[in-house]
């Protein structure tokens, strides 16, 4: 971390910068990047200002290991969307040095003639060194281009592991990208990138190796059980030297929001309430409810981690389940009694987050009673014992599920949220 | 408006890159990692950008200071760039240039805006510490002058 | 046999060898380990312990393989080096005075330098006037190359065109020689710098064709003046890139092998005998202050290739195996303090590649490290080469620290160095994939670093600079730039004559250009040509393929 003297940050005045970007000044709503990026005061009020009027942006994600033909992809989209008279913004992330916190944002997106249209708008952050290998900072940003009325943000993360899963809270659309030829290291990115990814995407596809890796996403995807109605990721294979591929990617991209609707991160009842205040008190059916608790766990990173998906929801009541497997195991070979926990504690999350105003754990307690192996299926379920203005109460089971079509009780979890605003 | 925010980490955003023809990066590179490792954030370019596209960058970017590597005659273009950035209303960034500069356009390279020319043998924690004053100094006038808008 | 070497006395049974070491430690300060730059250990005294048994004898003779003391049999006694120094400055007016006036003083070739602009396929009017001329000659068209060359006789001068493809300079000058009445088949000299691969590792210029199309387009022109143009080097392998990009002289010459047979296999892949074109081949290197260790990596670098040509491409023609290259006078050793220091460099380093068994020499004028030399600094760059020809009688022995015991050991020793980086590039799949991979680039990278942290800590002396300042170094002379009102006239000329061309003529030379692109039974070269002959530009030729191939696209490391 730098310590040199350095000058007191002057105060801009935050809030003249977000009416003046909302109005389309491209300065001010670069200087006002900065001053969220710095934190300097008002910044965080300014911005959330401005989010109130996100939620007509197209966000997509793309994230993928170094080397991935990341940037090439972005490039293309930028000339298929700029052809059809899209403004584009782009945050470009990249990991800072955990020596000194500096970073080098390379810049090879800007190579292209693309990025020099008027239309587009690129910004580069570096992550900071925040867990998740995405800022704050950058997390606002989107909010801000979608306010100041670009039409499409995309924000491309160099995919080591962690941060790939963290651009899940941040799109409305996933894309991974994987260079052809891994071989048997496509098992190894399973984890992580086939949770999130709603488009995968198979580069240099020139190369011969393209399609047979493309068949093997493909084959992998086949075999992961989805519940119906669901999004079933697609794999493309794209080219950036012949230009190939393209237009599939662009119709997978399309086919996705259209699937998607609003949009997962649109549907997240943060920025639900801040357009309509009404939508929070929207009567939904049980598909419904089950449909906006999702979309609140897609915006979760851990979820994503541990495959932890949602079943069923309710004012104040969420349903989750998750199947161990080896990234849950301790040390003895039984189930991390930490795992338990965070299943449990996304369904108090879930539960208490329902209603719409956001709530924070304060206290949470667990009992182990059972053990738990490699295999089994565990669900937790979340109800509400308690709720006022400010406190709400919860009590979550975990079960595990039998073969035999009983339930093992597992844990038991109480916990308690105070509710903000 | 006082200025009363206390002392906080600030990291410059410095814009290292080359116009005009020529394509050796061996210094910038040196200069780019020089300032990654000084704790900056570095915006690096291939070279023979336009001055265009180093004025939209630089908007976009918000950087404090604009590097200009050039080892050829590149630097006889740079009092255009210096038109340009005050066009756009990025008069406040600060500009400075490093390589091969003849004595006799040094003086026509200052007066045309440009901070500091760097010539060869400068090193670079000399380069570093001066890019980092610029960029203070870089922040101060900005502030100066948003707070009369 | 070593004896402890606590005793003052000597024993009787000491050896010299023992006597020397105890004297030696005994007067040395300090026990300073030495390396050189490619990080070779450097030992104090050499002696026939360092000879392997029998080395001698491997050793060899000049002229034949494996060619360690000199490709031909006669070097330098025989027909001493070329004196081909580069020439590029302001309209081709301005560079052929100044070629002329060079050749008038004991230069022996051409060697044309053209404006970055140029390289970056662009013409005269689609660049700032003040940058135009600054660093070589802006020659657009064959008009232009038919003025520079004025006065120099095509048919026994040998003429280095410095051009990464699509080779316009070429074809510019071929349809020159053609206006004269010279037969091709009479023309020689080298597409200088025609290694694409060196060019997408250094960004030294803008390489203009992205990477496959670049090397369609070398292959073509291997071929094509194979055919019609039998006395020309179309492959100039280049290693002066990378060394003043910052690679070690070790890494200079691995990388350049490994270009230097990537080439060679794609001509194989394309149906070529390697005996029909590597006698064509040459190289292009840089020289440095590294006296030893430059002279020591020639000769590892001729012996590496003679048995690469003849072991891993099959040739058999010994014309083949023989390691032919220009070297250059390192400009990134040269100091903008004290510039006139610089001509003491610049001997120094032309000793090196003249020892080292250069076919040809370009030394460098002491401003060079800021302008474009000027007249006196040309004047003395090569009265240089004179000097140590005629005066120091460099020619007269051939390769004379052959047998020197430091000489010998060092060669070796660089021979094993170079391997072990060119395996690394075999393992990366050949310098093709390792380029596109930025695998070389990142290790250049590495070694810039570590010089720029030798120089500033001091460990690495640059006189002038970091030792031995002086505040007196208004020893610079003004800049000379290129006269504006000649400049712009020439552009006005240039435009006008472009307008004055058939529009039907310049878009069917244009479409052959595109046609030949997209056919692979094509020759993409001869397109470029017949384009020259039409009267095309070179931007416009650029474009047209940039289109037609794709843009070579530079891969941002740091």
């Amino acid at each position: 971390m730098s310590t040199t003297a350095q000058p007191a940050a002057i105060r801009p005045s935050a809030a003249g910068l977000a009416e003046r970007a909302a109005a389309g000044d491209r300065h001010a709503l670069a200087r006002l990047l900065s001053a969220i990026d710095d934190d300097a005061p008002g910044a965080r009020d300014a911005a959330a200002g401005l989010a109130e009027r996100a939620g007509r942006a197209w966000v997509v994600g793309i994230t993928g290991v170094p080397g991935s033909g990341k940037s090439t992809l972005v490039d293309a989209l930028l000339g298929a969307w700029l052809a059809e008279g899209r403004t584009i913004a782009v945050v470009a992330i990249d990991p800072s040095s955990p020596i000194s916190g500096g970073a080098v944002l390379g810049d090879r997106i800007r190579m292209s003639a693309n990025a020099a249209d008027p239309r587009v708008f690129i910004r580069s952050f570096s992550a900071r060194g925040e867990l998740g290998g995405l800022s704050r900072a950058a997390r606002a940003a989107v909010d801000c281009f979608d306010a100041c009325g670009f039409e499409r943000v995309i924000v491309e993360t160099v995919g080591t592991g962690q941060s790939e899963t963290s651009i899940v809270a941040l799109a409305d659309t996933r894309v991974v990208v994987c260079p052809p030829g891994l071989g048997d290291d496509v098992q190894a990115i399973k984890a992580g990138t086939l949770e999130i990814a709603d488009v995968l995407v198979v580069s240099k596809g020139d190369l011969p190796l393209a399609a047979q890796t493309a068949r093997e996403l493909r084959d992998m995807l086949m075999l992961r059980p989805r519940p119906k109605g669901e999004w079933r990721p697609q794999a493309v294979v794209v080219s950036a030297l012949d230009g190939s591929g393209v237009h599939d990617l662009l119709a997978a991209l399309d086919a996705h929001r259209e699937a998607m609707g609003v949009g997962r991160r649109r549907a997240s009842p943060a920025i639900a309430r801040q357009r309509t205040p009404e939508a929070a008190s929207t009567v939904l059916d049980a598909e419904g409810w089950r449909g906006r608790i999702a979309a609140l766990a897609a915006r979760d990173g851990l979820c994503a981690t541990l495959g932890i998906v949602v079943r069923a929801g309710g004012p104040g009541r969420a349903e989750v389940a998750m199947t161990v497997d080896a990234r849950h195991l301790n040390f003895n070979g039984g189930c991390h009694g930490g795992a338990i926990f965070a299943l449990a504690d996304s369904a108090f999350g879930l539960a208490s987050n329902s209603h719409g105003p956001v709530a924070a754990g304060i206290d949470a307690h667990i009992t182990f009673q059972a053990a738990v192996r490699a295999g089994d299926t565990l669900v937790a379920r979340a109800t509400e014992v308690h709720r006022n203005r400010r406190i709400g109460v919860y009590r979550i089971d975990v079960v595990r599920e039998e073969e035999s079509a009983g339930e093992t009780a597992i844990s038991s979890f109480t916990g308690t949220v105070y509710v903000k605003d | 408006m006082n200025d009363d925010s206390p002392e906080r980490d600030f990291r410059p955003r410095v814009l290292v890159t080359k116009i005009g023809l020529d394509g050796h990066d061996r210094g910038s590179r040196i200069v780019a990692a020089a300032c990654r490792d000084a704790g900056m954030e570095v915006i690096y370019t291939p070279p023979w950008q336009s001055i265009p596209a180093v004025v939209k960058l630089a908007l976009e970017e918000d950087v404090d200071v604009v590097g200009i590597s050039s080892l050829a005659t590149d630097h006889l273009i740079v009092p255009k760039l210096m038109s340009a950035l005050r066009e756009a209303g990025l008069g406040d960034v600060r500009v400075i240039v490093g390589g091969i500069v003849p004595d006799q356009e040094e003086k026509a390279l200052i007066e045309s805006g440009v901070r500091e020319v760097f010539h060869p043998g400068s090193t670079m924690e000399q380069i570093t510490t001066r890019i980092r004053a610029y960029a203070g100094e870089a922040r101060r006038a900005r502030g100066e002058a948003e707070r009369q808008t | 046999m070593n004896k402890p070497v606590d005793n003052r006395l000597l024993a009787e049974d000491e050896s010299a060898h023992a006597r020397w070491q105890r004297e030696f430690r005994a007067g040395v300060a300090e026990a300073r380990e030495i390396a050189n730059v490619s990080g070779i250990p450097i030992a104090p005294l050499y002696t026939a312990a360092d000879r392997p048994a029998g080395g001698d004898d491997a050793l060899g003779y000049p002229g034949q393989p494996d060619y360690t003391r000199g490709i031909y049999a006669t070097m330098h006694r025989g027909r001493t080096w070329t004196q081909r120094q580069l020439v590029g400055l302001g309209t081709p007016a301005d560079y052929n005075e100044r070629l002329l006036g060079i050749l008038a003083r004991g230069a022996t070739a051409v060697s044309l330098i053209p404006c970055n602009s140029v390289y970056r396929g662009l013409d005269a009017d689609s660049v700032d006037l003040e940058l135009l001329g600054t660093c070589g000659t802006v020659v657009d068209n064959a008009d232009h190359m038919a003025r520079c060359l004025e006065g120099v006789d095509l048919a026994e001068v040998s003429c280095a065109m410095n051009d990464p493809s699509p080779f316009t300079l070429l074809a510019f000058m071929l349809i020159a020689a053609e206006r004269r009445g010279i037969d091709w088949s009479r023309i020689s000299g080298t597409s200088n710098q025609s290694d694409y691969l060196s060019h997408y590792v250094a960004n030294h210029m803008f390489y203009r064709l992205a990477l496959p199309g670049a090397r369609r387009v070398l292959m073509d022109h291997i071929a094509w003046c194979r055919a019609h143009v039998p006395r020309w080097n179309p492959m100039s392998v280049v290693g002066q890139h990378m060394q003043q990009a910052g690679a070690t002289p070790a890494e200079a010459m691995a990388f350049t092998l490994s270009s230097a047979v990537q080439n060679a296999e794609d001509c194989i892949a394309r149906g070529m005998d390697p005996d029909q074109f590597l006698p064509r081949f040459t190289f292009f290197f840089d020289v440095s202050l590294s006296f030893f260790e430059e002279i020591a990596k020639f000769r590892a670098g001729r012996r590496i290739w003679a048995r690469l040509a003849r072991e891993r491409l099959g040739a058999r023609d010994e014309k083949s195996w023989r390691f032919k290259f220009h070297a250059q006078t390192s400009g990134v050793d040269l100091t903008r303090q004290q510039p006139l220091n610089n001509v003491a460099r610049v001997t120094a380093q032309a000793m090196a590649g003249i020892f080292g068994g250069l076919q040809s020499l370009h030394t460098d004028a002491y401003d060079e490290v800021y302008a474009t030399p000027s007249e006196a600094g040309a004047r003395i760059a090569i009265a240089t080469q004179n000097i140590l020809r005629e005066e120091a009688h460099l020619t007269d022995v051939i390769d004379p620290l052959g047998g020197s015991y430091y000489v010998e050991a060092l060669t070796d020793a660089m021979e094993e160095k170079i391997l072990a980086i060119m395996k690394t590039v075999d393992d990366a799949g050949g310098m093709y994939k390792a380029v596109e991979a930025g695998l070389v680039q990142r290790m250049i990278g590495a070694s810039a670093m570590r010089f720029q942290q030798r120089v500033e800590s001091g460990e690495q002396v640059v006189v002038g600079v970091n030792k031995y300042r002086a505040d007196d170094d208004a020893e610079r002379p003004p800049v000379e730039r290129p006269d504006r009102e000649r400049m712009q006239r020439h552009r006005d000329d240039f435009v006008r004559a472009q307008a004055e061309r058939s529009p039907t003529a310049v878009a069917k030379a244009l479409d052959e250009l595109s046609r030949a692109a997209e056919s692979d039974d094509r020759n993409v070269f001869a397109a470029v040509v017949d384009g020259a002959r039409a009267g095309l530009s070179n931007e416009e030729i650029c474009t047209r393929l940039r289109r037609d191939f794709g843009d070579g696209r530079p891969l941002v490391i740091v």
